[in-house]
């Protein structure tokens, strides 16, 4: 077996357990049908591009995104706790180099971030039932924003994980950006009728553009705005994943 | 054949000479003990071998490879337990073996084999599905030590691997460690404890400041730097005149317990003891008890390195 398939089969086996199920599923499910249902009171229903979704409808596509980039911090974690626990070194005096290592690190994400992308959909799939409009863009879309996604959110939870020292300082940064992610963007609420300084606040933050791309994905309504987030999120993504790579490239022993 | 070969070896860091000049050459099949003091590059030098660091200037070859050139070949045949402890801890005892066996790509019928027997041989066995984050430091250091077995390796570098175990898992990893060199496995072993390396070790290097001081066998070092001796006379009576008697004569000392005691130490202890018998028959005497004590390699190791920092400073 190659080394970067044995690294990735370690990496799925320390991050598949049930904390991570209650994060990736039970989490999400509450806030799905309680949360969505709930707030149904509240925000009736979202206008979106030539049609109205239910607001439960709208939340749950909108946790297709939120959980990509959650499962985008269990690549954070990994290198995080191999840094702390000292498999960090371990594996390196082993029989691989740091690329192995980073790609390892990369399939992990983008293989969790599939696994939670699925089932979030196959959860949320009655909610938006009757809005949904599946093309021949559907697929390539949903699968563009969990690899891009899991990515892009792994290499910005990678490059605060090697840069920090303190465990409570990993917590506290990661928590805050998280936090900051979730809700400054589309993912709960729509854009309109927010406070103008939010919705442009909005914009400034890559889980809109990806929630973006899921819906369009799943409402059927890409388009030449859709076409440009997505250029954005690749762009975003390669420059902080390169980042990402030097940097623990570079990370002293 | 030589396992390990290094010239000028050396690492810094901004002013420290962390490793300064080295010059190793460790046999195939034996277990080369690393000794010295806290900060005196062990650590460093065992980073180095392993290719984890790359030196600031020299060369070596591991295993015959050229070490600077062709790290991941060297590191797919070696075996290491740095000093720093590494575990998942998420995973069991049982699971974390297994996992690390897969790591390695052992096939799988042998990893299950493997991880049974280790879990006996470190006494583990209580342990195997308790999580490495729920053990005590010694016994997560016996699963640091014991998962390093999961693989096939022909050379085996271990950093001051018995930090932190009880005296009987002290005994137990020595003496499998030194079962493992019989077998044909070369050991590169870090202590700053000399009874161990005097244990277990053919051949030990002696390092200060990032400097070697010393390389032989452990009898050898002794031969070279231990000549002083330490012979004990017991009289079962109490002589107060003693000291009379044995006026002119050096490198003793005197008590009185139950008896009298006299003690030697000395560069010529048996010249010394053979004035002393001259003297104490002379005086009818009755010698109950003679012994001699060897020096330990660690009443050798503090006279080098104290040696060495005198004449550095
Ligand atoms: N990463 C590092 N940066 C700066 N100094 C270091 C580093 N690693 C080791 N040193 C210094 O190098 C010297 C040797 O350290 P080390 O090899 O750990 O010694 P030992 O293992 O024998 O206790 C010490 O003075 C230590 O402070
Ligand atoms: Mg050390």
């Amino acid at each position: 077996m190659h080394p970067v398939i044995r690294l990735v089969n370690r990496n799925l086996t320390i991050s598949l357990n049930k904390g991570f199920m209650i994060w990736q599923v039970i989490f999400p499910l509450i806030y799905i049908f309680v949360g969505g249902f709930a707030y149904t009171a509240l925000i009736d229903s979202v206008s979106y591009g030539n049609k109205t979704l239910g607001y439960p409808a709208y939340i749950a596509s909108g946790m297709i995104g939120f959980n990509i980039m959650n499962s985008a911090l269990v690549s954070g974690i990994i290198i995080w706790n191999d840094r702390r626990h000292g498999m960090f070194e371990q594996i390196l005096v082993g029989p691989f180099t740091r690329t192995h290592y980073i790609l390892s690190n990369v399939y992990t994400i983008g293989i969790i971030g599939l696994i939670s992308a699925t089932l979030i959909t196959a959860v949320g799939y009655p909610l938006f039932f009757e809005s949904v409009e599946f093309n021949f863009l559907t697929m390539p879309l949903l699968v563009f924003a969990s690899v891009v996604g899991s990515i892009l959110f792994g290499s910005i939870a990678s490059i605060i994980s090697t840069r920090l020292k303190s465990s409570e300082g990993f917590n506290v940064v990661i928590n805050t950006v998280f936090l900051f992610f979730a809700f400054v963007s589309t993912a709960f609420y729509p854009a309109e009728g927010s406070p103008v300084p939010l919705s442009i606040a909005f914009y400034f933050n890559p889980l809109t553009y990806l929630v973006d791309v899921v819906r369009a994905g799943i409402f059927g309504n890409f388009d030449t705005f859709v076409a440009i987030e997505m250029l954005v999120l690749v762009t975003l993504t390669l420059t902080l994943f390169s980042i990402a790579t030097k940097l623990l490239a570079k990370l002293e022993l | 054949m030589s396992c390990i070969e290094t010239k000028s070896l050396s690492k810094s860091y901004g002013v420290i000479n962390a490793v300064d000049d080295i010059d190793l050459s460790v046999n195939n099949g034996k277990i080369f003990g690393f000794l010295g003091p806290n900060g005196a590059g062990k650590t460093t030098t065992i980073k180095l071998l392993t290719t984890l660091i790359p030196p600031t200037a020299g060369t070596m070859k591991i295993l015959g490879i050229d070490a600077i050139r062709s790290p991941l070949e060297v590191r797919k045949k070696i075996g290491v337990v740095l000093q720093q402890p590494s575990y998942e801890p998420t995973l069991s005892v049982e699971k974390s073996l297994e996992k690390y066996g897969m790591m390695w790509n052992v096939e799988r019928k042998l990893r299950q084999d493997r991880v049974e027997e280790l879990l006996l041989s470190f006494d583990l066995a209580e342990l195997r599905n308790i999580k490495n984050d729920e053990l005590s430091i010694g016994q997560r250091r016996r699963v640091q030590v014991a998962r390093e077995f999961m693989h096939d390796m022909n050379l085996l570098f271990l950093d001051e691997p018995t930090v932190g175990l009880d005296p009987s898992a002290r005994r137990g990893l020595l003496d499998f460690i030194k079962d493992k060199a019989k077998d044909g496995l070369t050991v590169f072993f870090t202590t700053h404890l000399l009874n161990e390396a005097e244990y277990i070790c053919n051949e030990v290097a002696i390092i200060n400041k990032g400097k070697i001081i010393a390389v032989d066998s452990p009898e050898e070092l002794k031969n070279k730097f231990g000549r002083e001796k330490t012979i004990k006379i017991h009289l079962d009576t109490i002589r107060k005149d003693l000291s009379d008697l044995l006026i002119g004569i050096k490198d003793y000392e005197l008590d009185f317990n139950s008896g009298t005691n006299i003690t030697i130490r000395s560069n010529d202890s048996e010249e010394v003891l053979l004035k002393i018998l001259q003297i104490l028959t002379a005086n009818n005497i009755v010698i109950e008890d003679l012994s001699a004590i060897p020096t330990s390699l660690e009443e050798i190791f503090l006279s080098v390195v104290n040696k060495s920092n005198a004449s550095s400073n």
